[in-house]
C-alpha cells in the first residue's frame, strides 16, 4: 500500500486562542475509504481544507500524493488540485451553465483538448447516471441530482482522491443513500475517498474506516467502525 | 489553443455584458490618447516648420506701395552693397502673386478673387550667405525709405515653434493626466467582471486553473478597451486636424502645415495603440490585484 495522505503533528489555528486543530497525525493509503466524523467545529472541515491547500497548517506536515503542501510553491497548487476532486455541501454548481457546461468547464479551464472533454464528460455523467439531464440547468434538479454533477464535475480528471465536505448535509435520507453509495462505487474503480459528515445512518450502514474529532484531536481511528464508539 | 480560446470567448463575454462600463472605460481611453495624438500632430509640425525655415533662410523686406520703378532699383542696389548678401531679387506684385498659384495649384480658386485687386506686396527677396548676418542685414534694410516692412522666416518659424511646443506640452500633461484616469476606469470596469465572476473563479481554483487561465481573460478585456480608445482617439484626432488644416489653409494659406499622409497616420495610429495597449492592461493588472487574490 502507497501512503497517499500523512499528516504529521498537524496543529492548525486561525490566529484566535482556539486551535481547529490540535496534534493531528493521520496516514490515508490508496484505495482506501476514509469518514470523518464528530461534531460541528471539531475541525472536519479544517481537515479537508488542509488536503486540498485551501488552508496550510499552523504547524506540522501535510503531505499529499507525495507532496508537503507547506512548501508547495503557489504556482504549483493548481497541478496538484487536478489530482483532486472535492465536494461540498452546497455543490458549489455553475447556475448559468448547464449540467454539460458545468462539468466541461472543470476540464475546459485545465486546458484540455475539447475531444478528451467530450469524452470525459460523457463518462462521468454516465456513471452518476445524470446523461440524459446534460441540458438541464442546475436549479431544474433537485438537491440531490445536483450533488451528483458536483462529483461528476469532482471526477472529471480522474482524480486519486475525492474529499466531500457534508455531501449529504442538504439532502434528505433516501437521497444521502445516493450519494454514498456512488461515493462508494467511485472508491471501487480506485479513487482514495475522504468524507466528512454528519451522518450518523451512513456511516454505521457503510463500515468503512472511521476517525473521530473532538476539539481539534483524533480521539478514534477504526477499521470498519460505526459513527459512535 | 484551449487557453487562447478560452481566454478570448470570455473576454469578449464579459465585454458585452458590461456594455456600458465598457463603452465608457474605451470612451476615456480614447480621449486620452486623442490628446496623445494632438502632441504627436503638433510634433510632426514642429518637425516640418523646422525643415521648411532651414530650406528658406529668405528674408523678405515689403516694399510700399507707392514706391517708383527708380526708387526700387536703387533700393536693390544698396541691399547688394550689404555685407554678407549673397542674392537679392524684386518681386513684383504680380510675380507674388504667379508664384502663390503656382505653390497651392490645386486650390487655384482661392486665389481667383485675389486677380482683380492684388494684395500682395511687391518685395526684394534677399539671401545670405550665412545665417549669422540675418540680424544685421534686417537692421540695414529696415532703415530705407521705401521698405515697409521686413519679415523672416526664421522668427516666424521660431514663434511657431514656441507655440506649437506649449501645445505640445499642454496635450501632453493632459494626456498624462486623462491617462491616469483611464487606468483608473477600466480597472474599475475590470471590477465589475470580477465580481460578476467570483463564484466562477472560486471554483476555477478549486478544479486547478492555473492562474493564467484565471486572469487571461481580464487581460485582454482591458487591452481590447484600450485598443478600441486608440481607435476612437485616433479618428477623433485625424478628423478634428484635417479640419483644422482646412480652415487654417482657408484664412493663412502661407501656413506651414503638414498634410497628414497614410505613413504618419499609421505611425501615429501605432504609438496611440501601443499606449492603448499600456494603459488597458495597467488597468486590469491593477484591479486584478485588488480584488482578486490569485
Amino acid at each position: 500500500m502507497s501512503l497517499l495522505i500523512n499528516l504529521r503533528n498537524v496543529s492548525k489555528d486561525y490566529g484566535g486562542t482556539v486551535k481547529a486543530l490540535e496534534s493531528v497525525n493521520l496516514e490515508i493509503d490508496k484505495g482506501e475509504f476514509v469518514f470523518i466524523v464528530g461534531p460541528s467545529g471539531a475541525g472536519k472541515s479544517t481537515l479537508i481544507k488542509l488536503l486540498y491547500r485551501e488552508e496550510v497548517p499552523s504547524k506540522g506536515q501535510v503531505v499529499v500524493l507525495g507532496k508537503d503542501l507547506a512548501k508547495l510553491r503557489r504556482r504549483e497548487v493548481p497541478y496538484l488540485r487536478r489530482r483532486i476532486g472535492v465536494v461540498f455541501q452546497d455543490f458549489k454548481l455553475l447556475e448559468e451553465k448547464t449540467v454539460w457546461e458545468n462539468v466541461s468547464f472543470a476540464l475546459e479551464v485545465t486546458g484540455t483538448p475539447n475531444r478528451e472533454i467530450r469524452k470525459r464528460v460523457s463518462q462521468v455523467l454516465t456513471l452518476v447516471g445524470l446523461k440524459d439531464r446534460r441540458d438541464a440547468f442546475p436549479n431544474e434538479l433537485s438537491g440531490g441530482e445536483q450533488q451528483r454533477i458536483a462529483i461528476a464535475r469532482a471526477l472529471a480528471r480522474n482524480p486519486d482522491i475525492l474529499l466531500a465536505d457534508e455531501p449529504s448535509g442538504n439532502l434528505d435520507p433516501k437521497t444521502s443513500l445516493e450519494i454514498f453509495s456512488l461515493l462508494e462505487r467511485t472508491n471501487m474503480y480506485g479513487t482514495t475517498v475522504v468524507v466528512a459528515t454528519h451522518a450518523q445512518e451512513m456511516v454505521n450502514l457503510f463500515k468503512k474506516r472511521v476517525i473521530e474529532l473532538r476539539n481539534g484531536t483524533v480521539v478514534r481511528d477504526e477499521r470498519r467502525g460505526a459513527y459512535s464508539s | 489553443m484551449r487557453f487562447i480560446g478560452y481566454v478570448f470567448s470570455e473576454a469578449f463575454r464579459s465585454l458585452w455584458r458590461n456594455k456600458l462600463s465598457s463603452f465608457l472605460s474605451s470612451l476615456t481611453t480614447g480621449f486620452a490618447l486623442f490628446l496623445l495624438g494632438i502632441s504627436f500632430l503638433v510634433s510632426i509640425n514642429l518637425g516640418y516648420i523646422y525643415t521648411m525655415a532651414e530650406e528658406q533662410m529668405e528674408i523678405q523686406a515689403y516694399i510700399i506701395k507707392d514706391a517708383t520703378a527708380n526708387q526700387i532699383a536703387t533700393a536693390v542696389d544698396q541691399v547688394q552693397k550689404i555685407p554678407g548678401v549673397s542674392t537679392v531679387k524684386y518681386v513684383s506684385k504680380e510675380d507674388a502673386l504667379e508664384e502663390l498659384k503656382v505653390m497651392f495649384k490645386d486650390k487655384a480658386s482661392v486665389l481667383e478673387s485675389l486677380e482683380d485687386e492684388n494684395p500682395l506686396p511687391a518685395s526684394i527677396r534677399v539671401k545670405t550667405s550665412s545665417v549669422e548676418y540675418i540680424d544685421k542685414v534686417v537692421e540695414e534694410i529696415q532703415t530705407m525709405d521705401i521698405i515697409d516692412d521686413v519679415i523672416y522666416q526664421e522668427e516666424v518659424s521660431r514663434r511657431m515653434m514656441s507655440i506649437g511646443k506649449a501645445v505640445q506640452y499642454i496635450s501632453l500633461g493632459g494626456m498624462v493626466a486623462v491617462g491616469a484616469v483611464s487606468v483608473m476606469v477600466i480597472g474599475n470596469s475590470i471590477r465589475l467582471t470580477i465580481d460578476s465572476k467570483r463564484h466562477e473563479i472560486g471554483v476555477m481554483k478549486l478544479v486547478g486553473a492555473t492562474d493564467g487561465f484565471i486572469v487571461g481573460p481580464f487581460i485582454l478585456e482591458g487591452m481590447v478597451m484600450g485598443i478600441v480608445g486608440s481607435i476612437l482617439g485616433a479618428v477623433f484626432a485625424v478628423g478634428i486636424y484635417n479640419w483644422l488644416f482646412e480652415k487654417i489653409y482657408e484664412v493663412i494659406p502661407f501656413m506651414p502645415m503638414f498634410a497628414l499622409d497614410a505613413e504618419s497616420k499609421l505611425r501615429m495610429f501605432g504609438i496611440m495603440a501601443i499606449t492603448g495597449i499600456v494603459v488597458g492592461v495597467a488597468g486590469s493588472v491593477i484591479s486584478v490585484r485588488r480584488h482578486l487574490k490569485v
